[in-house]
């Protein structure tokens, strides 16, 4: 038996960077039909209906708006239509403004080195923010939490470093082998997934235990 | 002791600006408690911010173009703008019909202090920037004393003047994070 297409679901919009943004939704059944998939948003203070203006740069069931498309401190409102040839269904509209939906991807180039301080070794953790996010000119601020755990160990020592790209961890267990991830979160917004992990053994010509 | 240097002043400032934007999302999610998730999604507005007049810079591009002295005067004119409208949201709060009431009213007051402490550091900050930095826009709040008579209509207009607040405070927030980083070009770690 064939059926009109059930209602489709906004699932998430995220922006990377409050330059673009790139929301993402849930078809519902199709009914057995043949069924398409089309966002469209209106702007605050505006009756003018746009469609998705790119359903392809961030893969299936999504509209990615890129620089041009996108505007901060307005709000958009946004719907998803599923179509087939028995019928239309409408999900619920999700209004959203870019800059509380800001989830920056993990921070790069994160670096890992054995240092010393009067004979005790510490670790250097160095990293650099996502190249897509602009810190440079403040118009993204960014602040950072590094984990930090000996490899047979279960649980994460966490520390916020605040908005350095360098920290420094001491107390170390001589020879023991440490795996180290840093993340990062805009002033106001959402943390990042954890960058990818950095392994570091620490030499055990040292004597004494952590 | 000698004069504080202008990136000193901004990095408090922005310190500021962050804490009363965050405030304001605080106070935005005690509100949201109270809703259904439905009445959550799409609240109404029942008219535009009495600050969207003010031309301001809505992507990055357009932001980083404008001047310091452009930037700092957007500053002191939003921020001026919400004094008579945060008394408002300050004595209607006292009779706000939410189980979240006076956790509300007292972030309410918290804001106050915040935006006040803010507006004077930054007179002082402007003194010391291009004379642009004084102007500062007249933006007018017409709502008057009264948000509503029923229990919906006051949660309603509490809701928007809020919403209306929190953009503007991020606002503020975006343009001293933005001269904070111009001032700290001789420091790279700063930003």
């Amino acid at each position: 038996v064939l059926f009109p297409p059930a209602k489709p679901g906004l699932t998430s919009c995220r922006s990377p960077e409050k330059e673009t943004f790139t929301c993402w939704w849930k078809p519902g059944s199709d009914g057995g039909l043949p069924t398409t998939h089309a966002l469209y948003y209106r702007k605050e203070s505006s009756e003018t209906v746009y469609e998705c203006p790119d359903y392809h740069t961030a893969g299936e069931n999504s509209c990615f708006f890129n620089k041009n498309d996108t505007s901060i401190w307005v709000n958009y409102n946004i719907t998803v239509v599923a179509t087939n040839a028995l019928g239309r269904a409408f999900s619920d509209p999700v209004e959203i403004d870019v800059v509380y939906i800001v989830k920056p991807n993990p921070p790069e180039k994160v670096t890992v080195t054995v240092m010393e301080d009067k004979g005790w070794p510490f670790l250097r953790v160095s990293w650099e923010p996502p190249h897509k996010a602009d810190t440079r000119s403040g118009w993204i601020t960014l602040i950072y939490e590094l984990r930090v755990k000996l490899e047979e160990e279960i649980d994460w020592e966490m520390h916020l470093a605040g908005q350095q790209k360098m920290f420094n961890i001491f107390s170390l267990r001589s020879g023991g082998k440490y795996l180290v991830e840093v993340r990062c979160k805009p002033d106001h917004g959402f943390w990042s997934e954890w960058s990818s992990t950095s392994y570091i053994k620490v030499p055990d010509y040292f004597h004494r235990e952590k | 002791c000698g004069a504080i240097p202008i990136s000193d002043l901004l990095d408090r400032a922005s310190q500021r600006s962050d804490k009363l934007h965050s405030l304001s999302t605080t106070l935005t999610q005690d509100l949201d408690s109270h809703f259904p998730p439905i009445g959550r999604v799409i609240m109404p507005r029942p008219s535009m911010c009495h600050t969207s007049s003010l031309q301001t810079p809505n992507d990055k591009e357009q932001a980083l173009q404008v001047s310091e002295s452009d930037l700092l005067s957007l500053v002191r004119s939003l921020l001026q703008a919400w004094e008579d409208p945060l008394v408002v949201l300050s004595t209607s709060a006292n009779t706000l019909p939410h189980p979240a009431q006076s956790i509300i009213s007292n972030k309410i007051q918290e804001l106050q202090e915040h935006s006040k402490s803010l507006g004077d550091g930054l007179v002082v900050l402007s003194g010391k920037m291009a004379p642009g930095a004084q102007t500062i826009s007249s933006l007018p709040y017409f709502g008057g004393n009264d948000i509503g008579q029923d229990r919906i209509s006051k949660l309603i207009n509490f809701n928007f003047l809020l919403s209306c607040f929190r953009r503007d405070s991020h606002k503020i927030d975006s343009f001293l994070k933005i001269l904070r980083c111009r001032a700290a070009k001789m420091l790279p770690e700063m930003c």
